[in-house]
């Protein structure tokens, strides 16, 4: 009995002390703009920092404000100069010469030079590189002699990347390629200190991080937090305004919310967290000038391991994908704004002059009940079967993830008669069992790294380390390879189109939606937006009160 | 010292209703049935009993009760509030929630009874060895529950579930796992307390074996404790569960348990209340009833609480 009051009494003293908590820091509400500081929530921790090393949404975001590359982009997706102050470009198109910024600093005050670049790409190619070779390398094929060195075939002297001195950089293409400087403003060629030579494992921590963008990672507890704090040494000093980018790591979108509400949070929403579906309309009236639905040129989709019985037979790949009412998807479940996917890449992609997506018709295909039905019976008859084996969609841990695949696991119910388990995993193990294909349909999402459709062709390649869904096609490889040697636009617009329906009828993926961004943020943040790619710019963020 | 005498006219003749006025024996009643009759005056405790004897009705019949099913997707009738078609409303999907409410409930209570029944049958069993042989055997087991004592219970079950695929039967063994341990101390101290009485000699003398012991003579009358333990593993397990599922390590989707669904509810409490409001009133009668009936038959089986 005695117990039960003290425990009774224990619970009270908590409940009040939730309370006050509660209270104190209502009353902090708008905290982050008296200091400058600014608070977005990553929901997990990153699984890398190092830049050869990163695939994901989470590390890109805070390797991007700590790291620059020789271009940088602006609002609009429009190259302009980083690291190299200004470049030359061969008439033939092929061979660049850039002029490295002379007072480029790393976080310790060595200077960022030539040599750093060649070293850092040279690393990222290295088919040898620690802990794991760079799932991204296939990104430097552009230069000449690095895919024959990645691939192990040829030597790393030819790899065609020189410092001629400490401040000039010459780059030689396999092909013109018009989006490389953009593809220059990417985390694969980003430079890396050359001391990383001893120490592999430098992404690991904050105090053996050098870097040498706007930010510096001064704390780094795991999976709790992320401090970034700007970067004295670097060129742009003057330009940053926040004194503090705190990310927290919450993976639970009412509690995401939550601390947005209470002022804990700057910036609630995508793309590294989430808020409620289920609020967004409520949440648009509460707040109308925080509230914000932004487009960006990224695919949801799902993956099939395609090297999986009966998922090789084309025919069953083919009727789960026309078996989603993806209207109802975007309408009624996700409930942002999104765009029905039937092709692979999104709107908001260059083409020829217009977006790529309005030169090029998507629609590769049509959902058909009747169809899918048909063809998963002939599929199942084709591999000797009477029904499909039992399978699961596998997805990282997030509400959304998981209403869209309770959804689409009821439309195949109710639509294909199967019954379909879920699972749901975290995100580095998620990540790890995507990548070594241990998997049966598995959620994924690619965003552009660059304004170019090939940004998404060329991930399904067979030697793209992203690809992760055993689809190995030589004609289509043959495709990407024509695509890049081919620099008249409009016969390019035409291989990669060529290219894209190849893909979409192979059933390899099961296209559901063009992404769009919904996320909630302060209004006295400025200077902070969504780019075209779907990532978070908030390096030259300010609060408007300073200005005033 | 003079003699008295009596004499007939100082005896009168005894009303027929007055005949067994000095007889002080009750009626004889067995132990159960006596713990029955104390129980029967609590009210609380009775009533506590009917309400989830109901819950376990409702959580077997709900489903023949309204034509929906806890899976079915209605996109086109999605965040209803209750009306007299969804009685409970309907969740982001257009699911059902009376459905879903009545199949959580039922699959929370079928995960308290089930580690109630894995506790029990370890719990007895090992505590009754540690209890009934004592000496090194029971140093060597005591010492062997107190290392699984010591290891936070919460991290075992998320390591468990964490390795093995989120199921009923993991939850199950998960918590159970340790919750035995509880159980084996209290049968350990009723046996080792109850092997000295003159009975189990007696027993043992007549030749009666161990198991005989055991199971006839010390386990019946170390019930009481064993019982009121049950009822209060019951509600621990139902909270457990609906904590891991809390954590997204519960039941998996589509099917539901109050404590998945109060976890999706959560994220639209404040436009969607009655998503949350029905799982979490259930859940929070389950316990208090279970809580309450507990107490009650404490008090009911307890034979130092006899008037």
């Amino acid at each position: 009995m005695k117990r039960t009051k003290l425990v009774s009494i224990l619970s009270m003293v908590l409940v009040f002390a939730i309370f006050t908590a509660g209270c104190a820091t209502g009353a902090k509400n708008g905290g982050g703009a008296s200091n400058n500081e600014f608070r977005v929530n990553l929901s997990t921790e990153p699984p890398t920092l190092d830049p050869a090393q990163a695939t994901d949404q989470v590390s890109f975001t805070v390797i991007n404000a700590i790291y620059e590359g020789l271009t940088i982009l602006d609002e609009n997706g429009d190259v302009q100069p980083g690291i190299a102050e200004k470049w030359d470009v061969s008439e033939d198109g092929k061979t660049y010469t850039f002029k490295i910024r002379s007072d480029a600093k790393w976080s310790n005050g060595d200077p960022v030079t030539a040599h750093d670049f060649e070293f850092s790409w040279k690393r990222a190619l290295d088919p040898l590189l620690v802990p794991e070779p760079s799932q991204y390398a296939y990104q430097l094929y552009y230069i000449e002699g690095a895919e024959a060195y990645n691939t192990g075939e040829g030597s790393v002297d030819d790899v065609a990347v020189k410092a001629e001195d400490d401040h000039t950089l010459v780059v030689t293409l396999v092909a013109p390629t018009i989006y490389f400087e953009s593809l220059l403003s990417t985390a694969i060629y980003f430079p890396v200190h050359q001391s990383v030579k001893e120490n592999e494992a430098f992404a690991a921590a904050a105090n053996t991080m050098i870097t040498n963008g706007p930010f510096t990672m001064t704390d780094w507890k795991r999976n709790t937090s992320i401090t970034l704090e700007p970067s004295d040494s670097y060129y742009g000093r003057d330009q940053i305004k926040f004194s503090k980018v705190s990310f927290t790591m919450v993976n639970d979108s009412s509690s995401e919310l939550n601390m947005y509400e209470t002022g804990k949070l700057d910036y609630a929403g995508h793309p590294t967290g989430s808020l409620p579906s289920d609020q967004f309309a409520s949440l648009q009236q509460k707040y109308p000038d925080e509230f914000k639905i932004k487009g960006t040129a990224s695919l949801y989709y799902y993956l099939i391991n395609t090297t999986e019985p009966p998922f090789t037979n084309k025919k069953v790949r083919q009727a789960l994908s026309l078996a989603v009412n993806r209207n109802d998807l975007t309408e009624k479940v996700t409930l942002g704004g999104q765009i029905p996917a039937y092709g692979l890449v999104p709107p908001g992609i260059k083409g020829v002059e217009d977006e790529y997506r309005n030169e090029v018709n998507g629609d590769y295909f049509k959902e058909d009940l009747e169809l899918a039905k048909q063809l998963l019976a002939e599929g199942l008859a084709e591999e000797g079967l009477t029904q499909l084996p039992a399978f699961s969609i596998t997805f990282n841990t997030n509400d959304l993830h998981l209403k869209v695949a309770e959804a689409i696991v009821d439309m195949w119910r109710n639509n294909l008669g199967i019954d379909v388990q879920i699972g749901n995993e975290e995100w580095g193990v998620f990540l790890d069992n995507r990548n070594a294909m241990n998997y049966q349909v598995a959620r994924a999402g690619w965003g552009a790294d660059y304004n170019d459709p090939i940004s998404f062709i060329s991930l399904f390649t067979s030697k793209s380390g992203n690809n992760n869904t055993g689809y190995a096609n030589a004609e289509y490889d043959e495709l990407v390879e024509r695509i890049n040697h081919t620099s008249e636009p409009e016969e390019r617009v035409k291989l990669i189109a060529d290219a894209e329906k190849l893909l979409i009828e192979s059933h390899s993926i099961i296209p559901l939606y063009y992404y769009t961004n919904v996320y909630l943020m302060k209004p006295e943040v400025k200077g902070v937006y969504v780019d075209f790619k779907g990532d978070i710019i908030f390096t030259r963020g300010y609060y408007e009160e300073q200005e005033q | 010292m003079s003699e008295q005498t009596l004499k007939p006219e100082q005896f009168a003749k005894l009303k027929k209703s007055e005949h067994a006025g000095e007889l002080v024996v009750r009626e004889s009643i067995s132990a159960w049935k006596d713990a029955w009759i104390r129980l029967k005056e609590n009210k609380l405790a009775m009533l506590s009993l009917v309400v989830l004897l109901v819950i376990t009705l409702l959580a077997i019949t709900a489903q023949y009760m309204t034509p929906y099913d806890y899976k079915t997707n209605d996109l086109a009738n999605t965040n209803l509030p209750p009306n007299s078609e969804h009685w409970f409303g309907t969740d982001s999907l257009g699911r059902d929630m009376f459905q879903r409410t009545w199949m959580g409930a039922g699959i929370s209570l079928q995960v308290g009874l089930y580690a109630a029944l894995v506790d029990l049958a370890l719990g007895v069993i090992i505590g009754g060895i540690m209890g009934y042989y004592g000496g090194r055997v029971d140093e060597v087991l005591n010492r062997f529950c107190e290392v699984m004592y010591s290891i936070p219970s919460m991290l075992l079950v998320i390591l468990l579930i964490v390795v093995m695929e989120p199921s009923m039967f993991t939850i199950v063994l998960a918590l159970s796992i340790t919750g035995w341990i509880n159980m084996a101390w209290i049968v350990r101290g009723q046996v080792m307390q109850l092997k000295n009485q003159e009975y189990v000699l007696a027993a043992r003398t007549i030749g009666a074996s161990t198991s005989r012991i055991m199971f006839k003579h010390l386990i019946p009358n170390a019930m009481g404790p064993i019982i009121v333990t049950l009822t209060m593993t019951v509600p621990s397990a139902i909270f457990a569960e609906a904590f891991l599922s809390f954590l997204g390590l519960g039941v998996q989707s589509p099917a539901a348990s109050l404590g998945t669904l109060i976890n999706d509810a959560l994220k639209a409490m404040t436009v969607y209340p009655w998503r949350m409001l029905f799982p979490a009133v259930l859940i929070s009668l389950t316990m208090l009833c279970f809580n309450i009936f507990g107490d009650g038959l404490r008090d009911a089986l307890d034979p130092k609480m006899k008037k």
